[in-house]
């Protein structure tokens, strides 16, 4: 939104005004990326490479990013001094989101179930062309439609507890008239002999019915949620193609996973920015 | 049927990550060469150290002429009469050519003392030379021989020890044609001197020509045992294998880019003869091939630790030549070399040292290190690889093999480059280790870098990797894509001579 101000033409001082939005806004895609690309930021901006390089340099200077090959990452410092809790949280769904991202194809059919990686993945399918999402949660019907090159379809059924999730044989009903390619299930629990479980039943109910019609089937699951149990029991992780999480999932469970033959793919992150 | 001379009974042993010796019987007949084969790690170099009291065994017995044998160490099984000839060698590389071959034979000579005479050493040494057809100067320093020459003169070395029993672990792995021609002569005439004489090999050509029987070991338990005459060479690779767990393998499938790295018709004299393949953005390149195919060289021409005799490495279409790995690191490229403990790691060094050594630069801040960065960006890779425990003033060398490893490839990540050879990222880490070890190499790739990964596993090549390559006596014996490589496949060329 601010990036459209930044093609109208002006005057000198609104230029000068505008080096301190620039560097702003660069601030704050780093904190939400932490990663930047020089091209990417001069289109964005819509100014040259040659100033968004000079944008940087004083950013380095000020301890704000390192500067690397045809970008910057950001330089944590302060962030890491006070960690927020709730923002760590979020940070490890986008994680996974993005992990999740890179086993979408262009012209998938994937149901989506709700939470916060859900979530996030909706938010980044953007960057994929004629997705076609199935769900039943609003927030992730919402954020798809305003994609003009992805598709979405909201399941009906009755609106749960938290006003977001849609439940119930109706819901069941009409996912069965669809084909998925990837399931993407948010789970609540992985407890003992990977038994996996979810918060509610209608949940579990909603889930199976969509393992039923889906070719891939990938399970959500963050790291702490190892070793404990939700209220209504799933079955076996056996039933999953794939399972994603964050890295503070434990050994023991790493071992237990890659021994029965499941995929464990982890948000691991190591490579800071992109080639 | 004569009866025989070394007997093994339900020998089992217990390894950590996940592998043992379970329940093996085998036996050794007078006068006969008893070949072992079996695919990496199986076990069959596990059970010949048992076997020379290297290892001890947690149950089972040995005879040897129908005495049972219990061996405390390597030393009391050589004065037992059991000579075993390690993989990587064990010659004293300070020390002539002589006085390796006697190094144990001649301080005893004498009757009432212990003499040794340097004149007589190296003339006997000079006349078995000269007898085996071997052109070595008896005075020169060991360790300005080569490695094929060195397992030919353990060969010698065996020949003199005066062992009933001699095992060879893969000594031609190494060797060129000449060598083995000469390796063969001596084992010929060892046969005369020796009772009997196991030897491992991975090549299924050598089994015909040196073996009586053949036994087959897959993950520590013995498939089968077969005179040699009996048996073709399909068979025993059907043996050699098992259905393999592939999906198991966190993989993602990506769709490779555009080429970013072309070797062309590259040679390193005598091993490897005009290699040629490319690597594509984003692609993760698996290469394999047995012990001794060339598949180390080849990683260490690339990354401008050895030099090629001939051919050309293309990146990103232009010509390059790397002198010196730094070369190599400025143009983008990393590799993560086999031995971890020798090539790797800085085992005295701390934690933060070894994690931040190769990308000093980074934390340059005027004209000190950013010291507060530097933890702060390690203890990032540390929470995220997960390695403990962890402490940045933690000497390596403390430390597991699977968090060695993990320091090693954290090293590496921080280079952020473009193209990373891994050479057996994941050789002796546990399971743990080895999920997150594949997730970071998703990592990479998702990211827009490329992977060649070797290894000699063959089921993580064919789990991980978009393309095998497979090296056989250096060359490039194939270059299958995913769908259509097979563990029979793969190990079917790695075993194909030309």
């Amino acid at each position: 939104m601010i990036v459209k101000d930044a093609s109208i033409p002006y005057s000198y001082e609104q230029f000068v005004m505008f080096a301190v939005e620039r560097t702003r806004i660069i601030k704050n895609f780093l904190r939400e990326n932490r990663q930047v690309e020089v091209h990417a930021l001069s289109s964005m901006l819509n100014v040259s490479e040659v100033t968004i390089r000079r944008d940087l340099e004083k950013l380095e200077r000020d301890g704000v990013l390192t500067r690397t090959h045809g970008g910057a990452v950001l330089r944590e410092i302060e962030e890491s001094v006070q960690p927020e809790p709730t923002a760590d949280v979020s940070r490890d769904s986008r994680e996974i989101a993005s992990v999740a991202l890179n086993m979408i194809e262009d012209g998938d059919v994937i149901m989506l179930t709700g939470g916060d990686i859900c979530d996030c993945i909706a938010r980044r399918i953007v960057e994929r062309n004629g997705i076609t999402v199935l769900t039943n949660y609003i927030p992730v019907a919402t954020e798809i439609a305003r994609q003009p090159s992805n598709r979405v379809v909201l399941l009906g059924g009755d609106v749960a507890d938290d006003g977001r999730s849609l439940y119930g044989s109706l819901s069941v009903a009409n996912l069965r008239r669809f084909h998925v390619n990837r399931l993407f299930a948010e789970v609540e629990g992985i407890g003992e002999n990977l038994e996996v479980s979810v918060a509610s039943h209608e949940k579990a109910e909603l889930i199976e019915a969509a393992m039923e019609s889906a070719e891939e089937k990938i399970f959500l699951c963050m790291g702490e949620n190892f070793g404990r149990n939700a209220f209504f029991r799933l079955g076996s992780l056996k039933l999953a193609d794939k399972v994603i999480t964050n890295p503070s999932i434990s050994d023991e469970y790493k071992q237990q996973i890659f021994v029965r033959n499941i995929q464990l793919h982890t948000s691991i992150n190591v490579f800071e920015g992109r080639v | 049927m004569s009866s025989p001379l070394l007997v093994l009974e339900n020998i089992s042993k217990n390894f950590d990550n996940e592998f043992l010796l379970d329940s093996i019987n085998l036996d050794l007949l007078p006068g006969e060469v008893h070949v072992i084969i079996g695919e990496n790690g199986s076990g069959k170099s596990a059970l010949m150290k048992i076997v020379s009291g290297l290892y001890s065994r947690d149950s089972g017995s040995i005879r040897l002429k129908g005495e049972e044998i219990e061996f405390e160490s390597f030393h009391a099984a050589r004065k037992g009469g059991i000579f075993y000839q390690h993989q990587d060698n064990q010659l004293f590389g300070n020390l002539s050519v002589a006085e390796n071959v006697f190094f144990d034979r001649y301080a005893r000579e004498g009757r009432l003392c212990r003499y040794f005479s340097r004149a007589r050493t190296e003339l006997e040494c000079a006349e078995l030379l000269r007898y085996f057809g071997i052109d070595f100067n008896p005075g020169m320093r060991v360790n300005r021989l080569g490695y094929a020459e060195r397992q030919l003169l353990s060969a010698v070395k065996a020949y003199v020890s005066g062992a009933e029993v001699v095992i060879f672990d893969e000594p031609t792995a190494a060797m060129g044609e000449i060598e083995r021609n000469l390796f063969f002569t001596i084992l010929e005439e060892l046969k005369e001197r020796v009772e009997g004489v196991f030897y491992i090999s991975h090549r299924m050509d050598e089994i015909k020509r040196v073996g009586d029987r053949v036994t087959v070991i897959h993950k520590g338990r013995i498939v089968s045992t077969s005179r040699v005459n009996e048996i073709d060479k399909s068979t025993l690779v059907g043996m050699m294998i098992e259905d393999p767990h592939r999906e198991r393998y966190p993989r993602l499938s990506l769709h490779p880019g555009g080429t970013i790295l072309e070797v062309k018709g590259l040679s390193s004299e005598p091993i490897l003869h005009s290699v040629s393949f490319s690597l594509r953005k984003q692609e993760i390149l698996g290469i394999t091939g047995l012990m001794g195919s060339g598949r180390t060289l080849l990683s260490n021409c690339l990354f401008g630790l050895a030099q090629f005799t001939g051919g050309e490495i293309l990146l990103h279409g232009k010509q390059v030549s790397f002198n010196h790995p730094l070369d190599a690191m400025q143009h983008g490229v990393i590799l993560v070399p086999e031995n971890r403990s020798e090539n790797g790691i800085f085992p005295p060094l701390n934690l933060i040292t070894n994690l931040t050594i190769a990308t000093l630069p980074r934390f340059l801040n005027s004209l000190a290190l950013n010291e507060l960065y530097m933890r702060q960006l390690t203890g990032e890779y540390i929470r995220r690889l997960g390695i403990v425990p962890g402490q940045f003033k933690d000497i390596l060398r403390f430390y597991s093999g699977g968090n060695q490893q993990k320091v090693l490839l954290s090293r590496s990540f921080m280079c952020r480059a473009g193209i990373y050879i891994m050479d057996e990222p994941t050789r002796g880490v546990d399971a743990a280790a080895k999920v997150d070890i594949y997730n970071s190499i998703n990592d990479l790739v998702g990211k827009g870098a490329s992977v060649i990964l070797i290894s000699s596993e063959i089921e993580e090549i064919l789990g991980m990797c978009d393309r095998v390559l497979v090296l056989a006596g250096g060359r490039i014996a194939c270059d299958l894509p995913r769908d259509e490589a097979t563990k029979e496949i793969i190990l079917d060329y790695a075993t194909s001579e030309e």
